[in-house]
């Protein structure tokens, strides 16, 4: 297959990944989206029929929703949609060991840097190649502890009751067009349980990729943390260059019962023909904390907004957000919290740079129910321009409905100082490496909650990213 | 707050028979054929934009939190014709006397009843100089130039909105002020507007013009009884400050309940202007306030300051936008809401900084004080920016009053009440100590201290 043919010359927008793999889908949807393709996905997952039931109705929900108005652009969507596969599924199986994943899949990791990473620090890797789980494998110990971690598939057939119990109960199908979309064609994702009481060391990974032109992907990850228990899981995406625009549409539930601490951290870096709309929402009980560490770099247009419900008593939610928009691209993001229980406590925190033509949108809500006593809640926006045909927006939602709240917001954007700039580049830097050096400076906040290897590449990114910003 | 019954403030129902004007194409035709080709013409297609636009929704982000379709009965609401009328203090309501008394240090003065001026008085000093103070009803016939260029031309032309739309096609009275160049007139002048028509939709305007390196501070209040009847006021604001004026513009929203109150206010501010505004709502059952500050010439800068205390179930709607069209200018917004009983106060505001408003300081800031379990906020500050040589900041915060500090009051000898009344008014004061305007000041500190005993 021809690579690298639609890499622009400029070194500053490009992707880095942009290598394609050859392989052979066993099983592929006609393009287009219709109640033949959803009983296709179905009757190849083998699914029970409560399922089957749960995605038409998703379906007839999607038909009835407007394309949304608000955010990025999506006209040019329904073209896109009309012309995507909503189910491809690779010949590879399940694997359980490293030994037994395909070369060519080994090649892609490789490129990615995912061996050393996997091998040498992480326990287990869930790692979803096209729409399904093909490489899994978790550490003896964690296995031992009764923690699951399957493909999403498996966790519906491994574990049925369970799963029932939580899977869509957090985002409901018709919490937006996408999400209905997504629930009636999803494929691949993870299915997560922890334990009561049990604290993994180690970060659970699924380093996934699309990898089939034109082919959209609808991941449906379910994550259950049980009382006490505490865990971080890490999701990473990175697709190759194609020369058609391309679609992503997950969604993400987590269930975060009392007294649990759960970490959800993504790193995001789709190439820029992709229109990536996910959403993700933990629901957080008594006592328990969620953090999502929400980063975003690559796309065409991403729309989402990492979100934490407090319904428990003196839960605590957290979302930090990264978003970088180069030439071209309209990163709409941010984060939502929403209080409906006393003493709960939130924190956003968000930073954005545009450059070029690019554009990121923070947007964000900040919910209290009336009777959410003491509830705090705070955002911090930070927004950094690099030329002057970059655009950046803030649109923050405050809605209080309780006396005794206090919620505070507070923005700022500026560009990089001339005065920073001279000063480092009279001591020998280069334009082009105080830039870089200046924007390393102003993730440093959210790069240094990342594990070693990822905020390594995030650096790695933004130098990439800012090679030729100046002049 | 009103001495008199609130039913002896009111004008009592028309004897003769009929049915009374609704707002419709016949009165709008009516209006049109009463005045010049020019304004018939302008009324027209007025009506036309408002038919073709449809009422806004809670979908649209404007008009989230405020949904018409339950607050705003439109079919209901019959109009007022402009009246002939004279202002006589001895006979005029106490509310309205009791105001206007200490806004006697002034440069000029307007009085409005029910939509119709009444009474005009101008420093016969600053009239020498050319300045224009005016019925705007009667502005037409004596100053077309003026209000040909400028009415509903620039600032608010019909397309700007619905309620924009309906107030040019259905206005009949209001004011203008013109301040020729160079001209600097030291005292505010003072409008105040007296309305007590249940169930009428009172369209107003104000038109001001301050010539370049003009000055000229213009405070507009609005009073009324409490309606039995949903009653609407629109009121529609242009200000025009050419190149290097400075012109304030203060509104002072009082009016009682049943009061449905809709500001459309638009201030364009050229090269060097300075274009400061405060906004204070009191009053109203329903009270909305679209004010969109553009500073479209190089060094303009805009204070922009809001003022908002709410009771029973009072709604406020603020929605301000600040449009930086050009380099080196700067804007700087504060809005404060203290919300009581089941009070609620929404504010959205948005900066945009547009291309090539290069080295341009845009800042807002909106706190709300939250004084009772059932009052709340919604606050919305946007920013949307596409120059890059910008210094931008909002903030925005939603809060009970600090317990901190009513210890310490507390500690030193208030009642807990007394120590509340200290810290709210300090909350609020610190809009009114960024105004250089010392009558209103008092005044406004006035009318929260009064309330805060009640």
């Amino acid at each position: 297959m021809p690579q690298n043919e639609v890499v622009q010359d400029l070194g500053l927008d490009q992707y880095k990944y942009h290598f394609i793999t050859e392989d052979e889908p066993v099983f592929r949807s006609g393009r287009g989206l219709n109640d033949r393709v959803v009983r296709e996905i179905s009757a190849q997952k083998e699914e029970p029929a409560w399922m089957l039931d749960f995605r038409l109705r998703a379906l007839a929900i999607y038909n009835a929703k407007p394309m949304p108005t608000w955010g990025g652009d999506l006209s040019n969507l329904e073209a896109v949609l009309d012309q995507i596969h909503f189910y491809v599924r690779p010949q590879e199986k399940m694997e359980r060991s490293w030994d037994d994943v395909p070369v060519n899949i080994k090649d892609t990791f490789e490129k990615l840097g995912i061996p050393e990473a996997e091998q040498k620090i992480l326990a287990g890797v869930g790692a979803q190649y096209e729409s399904e789980m093909v490489y899994h494998s978790l550490k003896e110990e964690w296995e031992s502890q009764g923690v699951i971690f399957d493909s999403i598939e498996d966790g519906l057939k491994n574990h049925p009751e369970l799963f029932r119990e939580h899977f869509g109960t957090v985002i409901p199908s018709a919490d937006n067009k996408f999400s209905a979309m997504n629930s009636a064609v999803w494929s691949g994702g993870s299915f997560v349980y922890i334990p009561k009481g049990v604290e993994l060391r180690t970060p659970l990974q699924a380093y996934f990729r699309v990898n089939q032109e034109q082919m959209g992907q609808f991941e449906r990850t379910l994550i259950i943390a049980d009382e006490g228990s505490k865990a971080h899981y890490i999701e990473g995406c990175t697709a190759p260059v194609y020369s058609t625009e391309s679609f992503h549409s997950g969604v993400i539930e987590i269930v975060v019962k009392g007294g649990a601490h759960f970490r959800y951290t993504t790193i995001q870096n789709w190439s820029n023909n992709m229109y990536n709309l996910v959403t993700q929402r933990a629901r957080v009980h008594e006592n328990a904390t969620m953090e999502w560490l929400d980063g975003n770099l690559g796309s065409k247009l991403t729309m989402k907004y990492p979100s934490c419900f407090l319904v428990g008593e003196g839960a605590h939610g957290s979302i930090l957000s990264i978003a970088y928009a180069g030439n071209g691209q309209h990163q709409d993001t941010g984060g939502k919290v929403v209080h409906a229980a006393p003493n709960t406590s939130s924190q956003i925190v968000s930073k954005s740079i545009s450059k070029g033509t690019g554009r990121s949108t923070y947007r964000g809500l900040c919910k209290v129910y009336e009777g959410s006593r003491h509830a705090r809640s705070n955002v911090e926006c930070d927004a950094l321009l690099i030329n002057d045909t970059s655009r950046t927006d803030t649109y923050p939602y405050i809605e209080i409905e309780e006396q005794e709240a206090n919620v505070g917001h507070e923005a700022t954007v500026s560009k990089v100082g001339e005065e920073q700039l001279f000063y480092l580049m009279s001591r020998g830097l280069s334009e082009e490496e105080a830039m870089a050096l200046i924007v390393r400076g102003f993730i440093e906040p959210i790069a240094k909650l990342l594990p070693l290897e990822y905020a390594v590449e995030l650096n790695r990114l933004i130098e990439l990213e800012m090679e030729g910003s100046v002049g | 707050m009103m001495s008199e019954s609130a039913t002896t403030l009111l004008r009592a129902p028309e004897e003769s028979g009929g049915p009374l004007p609704g707002l419709d194409r016949n009165a709008v035709e009516a209006l049109a054929a009463s005045g010049p080709p020019w304004l018939g013409q302008r009324r027209l297609e007025a009506w036309r934009v408002y038919e073709e636009t449809p009422m806004p929704t809670t979908k649209e982000e404007e008009w989230r939190y405020t949904d018409l379709s339950k607050t705003l009965r439109l079919d209901e609401l019959r109009l007022l014709p402009r009246e002939e009328r004279e202002f006589a203090p001895a006979g005029a309501p106490a509310p309205l006397t009791g105001s206007m008394r200490s806004d006697r240090a002034a440069a000029g003065h307007v009085v409005e009843l029910d939509g119709s001026v009444a009474h005009t008085d101008l420093e016969e000093e600053v009239a020498r100089e050319g300045v224009v103070l005016a019925s705007l009803a009667r502005a037409v016939e004596v100053f077309p130039e003026i209000l040909e260029a400028q009415l509903a031309t620039e600032a608010l032309p019909a397309d700007s909105g619905k309620f924009q739309a309906l107030n040019a096609a259905l206005w009949t009275d209001g004011v203008l002020l013109y301040v020729p160049r160079g001209v600097h007139v030291e005292l505010p002048i003072h409008v105040t507007r007296w309305f007590s028509a249940p169930g009428r939709a009172i369209f107003t305007r104000t038109l001001i013009v301050a010539e370049e390196g003009s000055r000229v501070s213009f405070v507009d209040e609005a009073l009324s009884a409490d309606f039995p009847a949903q009653t609407l006021v629109s009121s529609a604001v242009e200000v025009f400050a050419r190149r290097g004026a400075h012109v304030q513009f203060v509104s002072l929203q009082r009016m009682g309940r049943g009061a449905f109150h809709l500001s459309q206010q638009r201030t364009l501010a050229d090269a060097d202007a300075a274009l400061d505004t405060l906004n204070v709502s009191f009053g109203a059952s329903v009270a909305r306030v679209d004010l969109n500050a553009e500073l479209r010439g190089a060094g303009a800068h805009s204070d922009m300051l809001g003022l908002c205390f709410g009771e029973a179930d009072q709604h406020f709607d603020h929605n301000t936008s600040q449009d930086h069209g050009a380099p080196h200018t700067r804007s700087d917004l504060l809005y404060k809401a203290a919300l009581d009983e089941a009070a609620r106060a929404i504010f959205r505001g948005v900066i945009r900084v547009h291309p090539g408003a290069q080295q341009t300081d845009a800042y807002q800031t909106n706190r709300n004080l939250i004084l009772s379990p059932d009052a709340r906020a919604e606050s919305l500050p946007n920013l949307e920016i596409e120059a890059d040589d910008v210094r931008c900041s909002h903030g925005a915060t939603v809060g009970q009053l600090d317990e901190e500090h009513l210890f310490y009051l507390m500690s030193r000898g208030l009642t807990r009440a007394q120590a509340e009344r200290l810290v709210v008014t300090g909350f609020l004061g610190e809009v009114l100590s960024r105004l250089p305007l010392g009558g209103v000041v008092e005044k406004v500190s006035g009318i929260i201290e009064e309330r805060l005993r009640a």
